[in-house]
């Protein structure tokens, strides 16, 4: 794991660390102060600078026609931001929640995500629909999903997750620079929020200048010899932990951040799995018809003979329950992600 | 006069939120390491109060010498988060 | 309005405000100093509807337990005043087991079904399902009616546009209640929403519309019974806008850094419990029966919040349950359908 060069050009640079929340606002300022038709739309985003901290900052530089708080008109909103990029704008649109993509469903996944295809390319979506997802602060089943799976499953949307600081802005700055419809989830938890704690580990150093990621890039976050964990988002926090205790046990575990789900980085999972024989996926989505079947399935398509055991760890399928005990037994745990290490070492 | 001196406070006073009745704080976020240059004028902290979340700004360029306030520390309004030796 | 109607509005009013007052006490607890807000007693977001209480108890007062209520995600003065047993809803806000969802949907999503209460978390949601309930109402020949609650906020949500319209063109027995309180979170009514006056759609969509000023209680009492009356009587839905103050944050842990300090002060000296208690006194009640209509409502909610604290949190596993009331077995069943499926005869 080499991707964070810090950079020691100008030896008289800032060594700082930013949350996920300054690095992607970083981001969105440059690419909005480099091209005037750059702009971010969605609910409270204005002088709240969103709900999770998501344009903190940027009303002051950009003003309420570039940082525009929108009615509660999801289907307004996000079909304008097609609209407009159709027009050749680059809008960036946030859904407060994922959870309320129901509300406007036919823009995403009817218009943005198809109007190139239907028009044979002759119509390209270049916009971001931001999304804050995840749970872990009882919020209960319409403000906990992470939806990756819903998202990654219907075409023509790419899909990004970032897990670090240091991603979050590299990824923000080649989606808003992509000419197709990019979808950047946000995990709340990782964000760096004063009232919702993060946990060691999306704090990164960030680099001053602009960058990106390119998509379908998996990261590996851990290298390791014995087992594949392949996971985004909180999780990649969660996995690294798991990783960190199990060394001690002499199990050598490999983190794969996916980084983005679509285009999904299959040539990284798979030499990961050849390398160690043993995969297991988190996601913090629902168990079926999701990110693990897909994951497992796309190894097994090429590397079958590779594959010496295969664990699942995911939400079930069940809406998220508000209260502690429960929340805490649906969403995967540290502990559930060691469990699964263990048990699919115990296959060969 | 101790080499120390010379060295410059990171403190809260003049950055406390206006209608604040609390007078405790709690670090959130460090943005720079001990032993990490810094610019004047850049985030270098984040604490809450209250709820509302509050930036600080170096105070001067240099090099960060020591963090006295941890994140997810408490401290008083007042009270030194850490010391900056100027370049 | 007589006089033990008034008195019965105000002791809602008071109780919704109190339980509101002691929920905050409650949810501050245990996140200080660093405000986390999956810590202590009352974990998750908190939306309180101090301010309110007039929108709740004027319209609900009209209503019977057979009379269906939806509500947003800020909801518990229209629950106390629909009646919604105040021990299990504490019991659900707390994430207790013998909360009314057993702990599964918490202050959001609270379902009481004896008296046909259901609140709901996304914007202008719990329209279209009390359109349901007054096409049911209908089709069934009962006379009961359907209520929806909303926010200013979601006036500008589809949802809430098509329900209007679909009430209207069958004329259903619906009432739609928006709680005008100028603030969507951040996000002040002006700047998002292009009329002044809500109860002006209800002119684009066909059916009658009324606005009132929830500092006269009395007057949102008389507005919601004239509208209820005109569902009851078979004469199509309402659309009736009453101005509320919100004079808490949108949710537990909201600075409110965005709403100008005369904006809050306005909503604090605004109280139409303060007039309501005037309006009581104008009417001859003492003193004495005031001051036992409010160490009621006390009462009654330190006893729903002791109890509910008291109550054991659920079961982790208890999580797996409640997906189906019909939980699929699981067993593939290999006889055949007994169902005459043709072919030749």
């Amino acid at each position: 794991m080499a991707q964070q060069e810090k950079d020691d050009a100008s030896g008289q640079q800032a060594d700082r660390s930013l949350t996920m929340s300054r690095a992607m606002v970083e981001a969105i300022a440059h690419e909005m102060r480099d091209n005037n038709e750059v702009f971010y739309m969605g609910e409270d985003v204005a002088d709240y600078g969103g709900i999770f901290d998501s344009t903190e900052g940027l009303l002051e530089e950009f003003g309420r026609d570039r940082i525009m708080d929108v009615p509660i008109s999801e289907t307004a909103y996000i079909g304008a931001a097609v609209g407009a990029a159709q027009e050749g704008m680059r809008p960036i649109a946030e859904l407060m929640f994922v959870d309320f993509f129901g509300v406007a469903m036919d823009q995403i996944y009817n218009q943005m995500a198809k109007n190139t295809y239907m028009s044979g390319g002759s119509v390209n979506v270049p916009m971001v629909l931001t999304a804050a997802v995840g749970g872990t602060y009882n919020d209960a089943a319409q403000h906990s999903q992470t939806l990756y799976g819903t998202f990654a499953h219907l075409p023509g949307m790419k899909l990004v997750v970032p897990s670090t600081a240091y991603d979050a802005k590299g990824l923000m700055h080649n989606a808003i620079r992509d000419d197709d419809p990019v979808v950047y989830m946000f995990h709340k938890r990782l964000m760096g929020i004063g009232w919702l704690p993060a946990p060691d580990g999306p704090k990164t150093a960030v680099p001053d200048e602009d960058y990106t990621i390119p998509f379908g890039s998996a990261d590996v976050k851990r290298e390791g010899a014995d087992v594949t964990v392949v996971t985004l988002g909180l999780h990649v926090h969660r996995a690294l932990e798991a990783a960190e205790n199990l060394a001690d046990d002499g199990i050598d575990v490999e983190v794969v951040d996916v980084r983005t789900l679509v285009p999904l980085d299959t040539e990284t999972i798979r030499d990961s799995v050849a390398k160690t024989g043993h995969l297991v996926v988190v996601d913090e989505d629902y168990r079926s018809y999701g990110v693990t079947g897909e994951i497992i399935a796309s190894v097994a398509e090429a590397g079958l003979d590779d594959l010496k055991g295969v664990e699942r760890v995911a939400l079930p399928d069940v809406p998220i329950p508000y209260a502690r005990p429960m929340e805490d037994e649906v969403i995967p745990g540290t502990d559930d992600i060691t469990e699964a290490i263990r048990a699919v070492r115990g296959r060969e | 006069m101790s080499a120390n001196d010379d060295r410059v406070a990171v403190e809260t006073s003049d950055r406390w939120p206006d209608d604040a009745d609390e007078t405790v704080g709690v670090v959130v976020n460090w943005f720079a390491a001990e032993g990490g240059h810094v610019e004047e004028g850049d985030a270098i902290c984040e604490f809450q109060v209250e709820k509302v979340s509050v930036d600080v700004p170096a105070p001067a360029t240099g090099t960060l010498e020591e963090i006295a306030v941890g994140e997810d520390e408490e401290f008083k309004r007042g009270d030194r988060l850490a010391w900056i030796r100027p370049a | 309005m007589a006089v033990n109607e008034l008195q019965e509005m105000y002791e809602n009013m008071v109780t919704a405000r109190q339980y509101e007052e002691r929920l905050q006490e409650e949810y501050l607890e245990g996140k200080q100093p660093a405000f986390d807000i999956s810590a202590g007693p009352i974990p998750g977001e908190l939306h309180l509807a101090a301010g309110h209480e007039a929108a709740g108890a004027g319209v609900c007062q009209h209503l019977r337990d057979d009379d269906t209520v939806t509500a947003p995600h800020r909801p518990h003065h229209v629950a106390i005043a629909k009646g919604v047993d105040l021990k299990r809803m504490t019991a659900e806000i707390f994430g207790r087991e013998s909360g009314l969802s057993g702990g599964k949907g918490g202050h959001m999503h609270l379902f009481d079904p004896d008296v046909k209460f259901a609140c709901s978390g996304i914007i202008a949601e719990g329209c279209p399902p009390a359109v349901g309930a007054g096409l049911a109402a209908k089709q069934r020949n009962t006379d009961s009616v359907a209520v929806a609650f909303l926010g200013e906020g979601a006036i500008d949500q589809g949802a809430f546009l098509e329900s209007l319209n679909l009430a209207s063109v069958q004329d259903l027995p619906v009432v739609f209640v928006v709680e005008d309180n100028d603030w969507a979170i951040s996000m002040p009514k002006e700047r998002v929403t292009d009329v002044e006056n809500g109860a002006q759609r209800a002119d684009g969509f066909g059916l009658h519309g009324t606005r009132v000023d929830a500092d006269d209680a009395v007057a949102v009492y008389d507005a919601a019974r004239e509208a209820v009356g005109r569902a009851r009587d078979g004469n199509g839905p309402t659309l009736l806008e009453i101005q509320v103050h919100r004079r808490m944050g949108h949710f537990m842990g909201d600075p409110e850094a965005y709403r100008p300090d005369e904006d809050k002060d306005a909503a604090q000296q605004r109280d139409s419990i303060e007039r309501l208690e005037a309006e009581l006194r104008a009417h001859g009640v003492d003193d004495e029966t005031i001051d036992d209509l409010r160490s009621r409502a006390h009462d009654r909610v330190e006893e729903a919040i002791e109890w509910a604290k008291d109550q054991p949190e659920p079961d982790p596993d208890n999580a797996y349950e409640d997906v189906f009331v019909n939980p699929p077995s699981g067993v593939t069943d290999s006889e055949p359908s007994t169902a005459d499926t043709g072919g030749d005869d």
